[in-house]
């Protein structure tokens, strides 16, 4: 009987274990050992010790790609600002102010390729933005926005704002309906104007929330594929102005089927993204403590 | 209660890193060496007296093969399992389990081939390299040395040779299309210019785009073959990209750069669309030109039918130039081919499936389906492609024959062919959009692939 209720709790852990032991444990075991050997996916891997790292280190397009991805993080900050805003303006109680909510939520429920392909479209020879400005005599000829490598990840980083801030003005939301009224009107009494409210009441109590849009939006940030896939037709950009880490990864493991080099990549990637969210956290926490 | 976030922040990071590795499994294929051994080719006299299409000899009883094709289904299900049908009646015995891969067939064949469940015939494609990539790994059965002579002799001696591998074919061709230039008219008209004025040479193409540029604001809608560059330098350049022994790259001979110029000198112009010169996806090229916003577009008459269901207004302005030849003075092959992996249990039914597929009947019945055209010399007797055709989708019917008999693949084997490619890419676009020089650009880049042959 004893025997049997201590096993208890194991065997309901068991499916659990077991399909992150195969989904999740088992492929970062393989990437870990794929990315010491020379690795083409079709033919058995061959042993090649740190080559590939080493590689890694000569690879000017791999710190191209490295520097892409960081200038991509630049989305977390303004994704934060925009989505309080957001988060405060439909929080009153307005008549069909649920409408707006589900508005802002669209982007969040649609399939980021189809964004993709929708912003591709805006941003054509032929598209939107160039009849809009040829239009209002701003431009005489169309310009040819995707293929300018200067505007290419600026485009990508708009359009993961675009789409990102409804969903994370909705977590915003659900933090500003837990601060209490009380604490608002505390703050009025004492002569706080509506901006001081928000930011002497509001952000300190969206904390919480702001450390799990920052983590979650970073590692995003950094994971950035598919807006870049879509908007350069999968080339990564001319002169690979919209290459980022996990682009170039999948460039390598699938378009040149360099699987070892690319599991190192991929190894380098889990470090980066591990040290940044310690970091991440870390920084909010001593902040919060120190507030 | 720290330790348990920083567990779950581990976690996270671990499961960004998941998302981006490959599925595949760690390979338990089959080694190179355990190629299957077909039956020695042996005259099909035998088959034949039973029934014409019966050509391959010693055909395993009780065969079960698996075959893939690309792109396929749904459009051409009833076309590809009648063709099935009377296989597996002309070869009692031998069933077929048919699959239609898409946009991932690559990856799925790559990963099967891992796995070690590779179908036993594909379709795979000899322009994108397909075929050569897995028959230098051995995964490919030779079909040089396994099919009778009088089977090989059916083909178009440049397409069953298109993409040989040390002197050998691992695949059989199958359909094709014959490329033409698609020229809205209108916007010719608009330019001063008549379907005469289409240049015969691909050198004549940076002058017309100027003057259509120039009369009508129109952007040419031209396309570097960014999976193949050097194909392009040889066949529309006349380049030799690598020296006879296949040790030395030399793709920045003074043809080379004198090619790239002319591309440089174009975008230069503003007379081309910059993001469909380097797209990887020709559908938003073909897309370009379909919304009648491109003054030519070079493809394959079968893509007429799409012009005509998505803008039936440019369809009626629709004409067909003939295709410009390079500087080689050949056409590139563009044959899709069925290939047998190596170590399949049934070669001679394997076998007897892509030759099946490719002999004169089933083409002749495929091109009646779509405007596609045959591999099979005979195949071009059949009246369907003697008699004058009445729309302009059907016009290089008559015309196939003579154009396909003068493809040839002129492309030496490539070593290390993804790579160089991914160099010579780079060079090419730092030359277009970077004002580097063309000469200094692909000097570096042969010196950065010669590199890799060391």
């Amino acid at each position: 009987m004893t025997t049997t209720r201590s096993l208890t709790p194991y065997l309901f852990l068991v499916p659990a274990v077991l399909l992150i032991g195969v989904f999740v444990l088992y492929p970062i075991v393989s990437v870990v050992y794929y990315s010491f050997t020379d690795y083409d996916i079709s033919t058995p891997p061959v042993w090649v010790g740190l080559e590939n790292y080493q590689q890694l280190l000569g690879d000017d397009t791999f710190w191209l790609a490295l520097s892409h991805s960081i200038v991509y993080l630049l989305v977390t900050p303004i994704l934060i600002v925009l989505s309080i805003g957001l988060a405060i303006i439909v929080n009153r109680r307005l008549r069909g102010i649920h409408v707006f909510r589900a508005l802002y939520y669209i982007p969040a429920v649609s399939g980021s390729i189809a964004i993709g392909i929708s912003w591709r479209w805006l941003f054509d020879t032929n598209g939107l933005i160039n009849s809009f400005l040829i239009s209002l005599g701003i431009l005489d000829q169309p310009i040819q926005w995707l293929s300018e490598p200067a505007a290419v990840l600026p485009i990508a980083m708009l359009l993961t704002i675009w789409a990102g801030v409804g969903y994370y003005s909705v977590i915003f939301l659900a933090g500003l309906q837990n601060i209490s009224e009380d604490l608002y009107d505390a703050a009025r009494i004492d002569g706080c104007s509506d901006v001081q409210k928000h930011r002497h009441v509001s952000v300190p109590g969206l904390r919480p929330q702001i450390v799990f849009v920052a983590v979650i939006s970073s590692l995003a940030a950094l994971k950035v594929f598919d807006e870049i896939y879509v908007l350069t037709n999968k080339t990564g950009g001319i002169l690979d102005s919209g290459t980022t880490i996990v682009f170039y990864l999948w460039e390598q493991a699938f378009r040149l089927t360099h699987a070892g080099y690319a599991s190192a990549i991929a190894i380098v990637l889990l470090a980066i993204t591990l040290v940044f969210s310690v970091v991440n956290i870390r920084l909010l926490d001593r902040r919060a403590e120190a507030d | 209660m720290r330790s348990t976030r920083w567990l779950g922040v581990a976690l996270v990071a671990m499961l960004a890193a998941g998302a981006c590795t490959s599925g595949a499994a760690p390979s338990a294929s089959a080694p190179a060496s355990a190629s299957a051994q077909p039956t020695p080719a042996a005259s099909p006299t035998e088959a034949a007296s039973m029934n014409p299409e019966a050509v391959i000899p010693n055909v395993e009883d009780g065969a079960e093969i698996t075959f893939w094709t690309f792109y396929l289904s749904p459009t051409f299900d009833d076309y590809i399992q009648a063709t099935i049908d009377r296989f597996e009646e002309t070869y009692p015995g031998v069933t077929v389990d048919w699959e239609d891969h898409q946009a991932t067939f690559l990856d799925d064949y790559r990963n099967a081939f891992a796995a070690g469940n590779a179908p036993d015939v594909a379709n795979l494609s000899n322009n994108e390299g397909w075929v050569r990539e897995f028959a230098e790994k051995d995964l490919l059965l030779s079909m040089t040395d396994s099919l009778p002579a009088d089977v090989i002799d059916d083909y178009f001696p440049d397409l069953f040779n298109d993409s040989l591998v040390d002197g050998k074919s691992y695949q059989v061709p199958w359909y094709q299309a014959v490329p033409v230039e698609l020229v809205n008219t209108e916007i010719f008209e608009a330019a001063g210019l008549s379907l005469d004025d289409f240049p015969d040479t691909w050198d004549g193409i940076p002058e017309l785009c100027q003057t259509i540029k120039d009369a009508t604001g129109k952007l040419c809608d031209i396309r570097l073959t960014v999976n193949d560059y050097l194909a392009q330098m040889v066949y529309e350049g006349g380049v030799d990209v690598i020296n006879d022994d296949g040790t030395e790259f030399t793709f920045d001979s003074a043809e080379a750069v004198d090619w790239l110029q002319a591309y440089v000198d174009m975008v230069a112009a503003g007379t081309v669309d910059r993001a469909q010169l380097v797209t990887a996806d020709d559908r938003t090229a073909l897309e370009l030109f379909t919304s009648g916003q491109a003054p030519f577009y070079n493809t394959g008459p079968q893509l007429i039918r799409e012009v005509k269901s998505s803008n039936p207004a440019l369809y009626e302005k629709l004409a067909i130039a003939p295709f410009p030849v390079g500087r080689s003075g050949v056409i590139q092959p563009t044959s899709m081919a069925i290939s047998v992996k190596a170590d399949t249990e049934f070669p001679n039914a394997s076998m007897a499936l892509a030759v099946f597929f490719t002999n004169p009947v089933s083409e002749v019945e495929f091109s009646k389906t779509v405007a596609v055209y045959p591999s099979a010399i005979a195949a071009f007797d059949d009246p369907f492609f003697t008699e004058t055709p009445e729309l302009i989708e059907d016009s290089a019917r008559p015309l196939a024959k003579d154009i396909i008999s003068k493809m040839k693949n002129i492309m030496p084997s490539i070593p290390e062919k993804a790579d160089v490619n991914a160099i010579v890419g780079r060079a090419i676009e730092s030359a277009l959009f970077n004002n580097v020089p063309a000469q200094q650009a692909l000097s570096d880049a042969v010196a950065e692939a010669n590199a890799l042959l060391e």
